[in-house]
C-alpha cells in the first residue's frame, strides 16, 4: 500500500499490491471513517482501471485492509 | 419569539441513494435503490432515476423491480451515512451556531444573526450547496423562510438541488392554494379529517374559525389554524439545548420469525445489553421498562411496561424486568420484531451500592463497558450472546439518530 499524507492530516491512497499486482489508484471516490471501540477506521472508495475498491486503514493498530470490491 | 427570523431548512436529495452514487461511478445516472443489509429488509431510499420510474421508500424489493427491471439494488453502509450526515452538521455549524438536526438528512439553521457577516440568506444557501458538492459530490435543497414551519414547505418545493426563499410578504399567497398535505405535522388522518371539513387548502385552513377547530382537535386546533396561516413561532434548537432525552430504547427486526422462548429470551438479552449500555454511557437511569413485541402477520403487535421502586440501568435488571413484562402474556404467533426502551430517566452521579455483592456486579460492568469502548461493541458480553448465533441490531438509522449525544446510536 503507497499513500501521501499531505498537510492537514490528509491521506492520499496512490497504489495497492493485492494478489501479486499493483493496482495503481486513478481517483478516490469517497472517504469516510467510523470507530470500533476507540479506535479511528478511515475507509476511502478508489477506482482503478478494472473496479471499485474499498480500503480501510486502521488508526489504531495501523494496518490497510481490503474491506471490499466491485468490479 | 420575533417575526423577522431568517431560518433555513435544508434537504438532502435521496441522501443514501446519492452517496452511493457518489462513492462508485458506476452507479451515477442510473437508478439505484439503498435496502438493509438485513434478510428481511425493504428499499429505504432511492436514487432520483428510480423513482422517476415509480420505485418508492418502503417497498420490498421484488416490488421495486417489478417497478423498474433495471434497478440497481445497493445494500446501505450505515456509517458511511452517519459519518456524512455529521460533516454536513460541522458545515452548517460555520455559519450558525444554531443548528437543528431533524433527521440523517434535514436540518434547520436559524441565521437571523449571522446575515451581517455572510451577506444574505441566499448567499449562505449558495455557500452551503457548494461546499457539500464540493466534499461529497452529492445535492441538497434548500428553503429559507421565516420560521421552520416554511422553511421546510419550501425546501420541499423545488428538488433536486433547489434553492427556494418564502418571503414574509409572499407567505399568503403562495398558501393560498398549498394543498393541506405540503404542511410538515399534517399527515394523511389528519388531512382527512381537515378535507371532511372542506379544508382542502392551507387558505381555508387559515381562515377556518379557530373555535370550529377547537371543537374538532381539541388544544392542536389553534395551532392548525396558524400554520394554515404561515405562522409558526417554534424556535430552532440547537445540539445539546434539546429537552432531557426521556427514554433510551433499541428494536430489531429478527432475521426470521421466532417462537422458541428461549431464542426470545436471548434477543431481549441482547436488546437489554445494548439499552444498558448506552443509558450507562450517558450517565441516565430509569424505573419504566416498556417491551414491545411485533408478530409475524406483521399487523399485530403489543407493548406493556412496568414501573419498578428503584431507578436501574444495569442490563440484566432489565433483562429481567422486560422478561417479567414477557411472562404476563401469552404469544399468539411467532415474533417479527422486539423492542426494549427505558424511560422515567433520572440523571445520576454513580452511587457505590452498600452490598458487597452489587458492589462486585457494578464493578464487573464497569469493566466491561471499557472493554467494549475500547475494543468495539460486544467484544465482552453475555455467554449466551456469543458469536455464531444471530444478532440482533441497529440495522436501520432510527428517526431520533442525532449527529450529537444519547441519539447518537452506534450503527450497524
Amino acid at each position: 500500500m503507497a499513500v501521501v499524507f499531505g498537510p492537514g492530516h490528509s491521506i492520499k491512497p496512490v497504489w495497492f499490491d493485492w494478489h501479486n499486482r499493483k493496482h495503481a489508484i486513478l481517483e478516490t471516490t469517497y472517504t469516510w471513517t467510523d470507530v470500533k471501540g476507540s479506535a479511528k477506521r478511515l475507509h476511502f472508495a478508489v477506482r482503478d482501471e478494472g473496479g471499485l475498491y474499498q480500503l480501510t486503514y486502521d488508526t489504531a493498530d495501523q494496518i490497510w485492509s481490503l474491506e471490499g470490491l466491485e468490479s | 419569539m420575533t417575526d423577522h427570523r431568517t431560518i433555513l431548512h435544508i434537504d438532502m436529495n435521496a441522501f443514501f441513494a446519492s452517496v452511493e452514487q457518489s462513492a462508485n461511478p458506476e452507479l451515477r445516472g442510473k437508478p439505484v435503490a439503498v435496502v438493509g443489509g438485513h434478510g428481511r429488509t425493504v428499499i429505504t431510499t432511492s436514487s432520483y432515476e428510480a423513482r422517476a420510474k415509480g420505485v418508492k421508500t418502503g417497498m420490498a424489493i421484488w416490488e421495486g423491480k417489478r417497478a423498474c427491471p433495471e434497478l440497481i439494488i445497493v445494500v446501505g453502509d450505515n456509517r458511511k451515512y452517519t459519518y456524512t450526515s455529521t460533516k454536513i452538521n460541522d458545515i452548517f455549524h460555520t455559519y450558525t451556531p444554531t443548528v437543528e438536526a431533524f433527521s440523517i438528512d434535514e436540518s434547520w439553521l436559524d441565521v437571523t444573526h449571522s446575515l451581517s457577516i455572510f451577506g444574505s440568506a441566499e448567499n449562505i444557501a449558495y455557500l452551503i450547496k457548494a461546499r457539500i458538492r464540493h466534499l461529497f459530490g452529492i445535492t441538497c435543497s434548500i428553503g429559507v423562510a421565516p420560521n421552520k414551519l416554511l422553511a421546510k414547505l419550501a425546501s420541499d418545493m423545488q428538488k433536486p438541488d433547489g434553492l427556494t426563499v418564502i418571503r414574509p410578504e409572499n407567505v399568503s399567497r403562495i398558501l393560498e392554494q398549498m394543498p393541506i398535505k405540503e404542511l410538515c405535522g399534517i399527515g394523511k388522518k389528519m388531512q382527512r379529517h381537515l378535507n371532511m371539513m372542506s379544508i382542502y387548502t392551507c387558505g381555508e385552513l387559515g381562515r377556518c374559525d379557530a373555535a370550529r377547530l377547537t371543537r374538532k382537535f381539541g388544544i392542536i386546533g389553534t395551532r392548525l389554524k396558524e400554520m394554515g396561516r404561515g405562522i409558526d413561532n417554534v424556535p430552532v434548537v440547537s445540539f445539546g439545548k434539546e429537552d432531557d432525552v426521556k427514554s433510551v430504547g433499541h428494536s430489531s427486526t429478527l432475521e426470521r420469525d421466532i417462537d422458541n422462548p428461549a431464542e426470545i429470551r436471548r434477543f431481549i438479552l441482547q436488546l437489554s445489553e445494548m439499552v444498558g449500555n448506552r443509558a450507562r454511557r450517558y450517565n441516565v437511569s430509569g424505573k419504566t421498562i416498556h417491551l414491545y413485541v411485533r408478530y409475524a402477520d406483521f399487523f399485530s403487535s403489543w407493548g406493556k411496561q412496568t414501573t419498578l421502586k428503584n431507578y436501574i440501568n444495569l442490563s440484566d435488571e432489565i433483562y429481567l424486568a422486560a422478561l417479567g413484562i414477557l411472562a404476563t402474556v401469552e404469544l399468539e404467533q411467532p415474533v417479527r420484531l422486539l423492542g426494549i426502551s427505558l424511560s422515567n430517566l433520572k440523571h445520576q452521579a454513580e452511587q457505590l451500592p452498600l452490598f458487597e455483592d452489587e458492589r462486585k456486579k457494578r464493578f464487573a460492568t464497569q469493566a466491561m463497558d471499557r472493554i467494549n469502548d475500547r475494543f468495539g461493541r460486544m467484544s465482552v458480553t453475555f455467554g449466551s450472546l456469543l458469536p455464531g448465533k444471530e444478532k440482533a441490531g441497529s440495522h436501520v438509522i432510527p428517526p431520533s439518530w442525532r449527529p450529537d449525544g444519547v441519539k447518537n446510536i452506534d450503527v450497524q
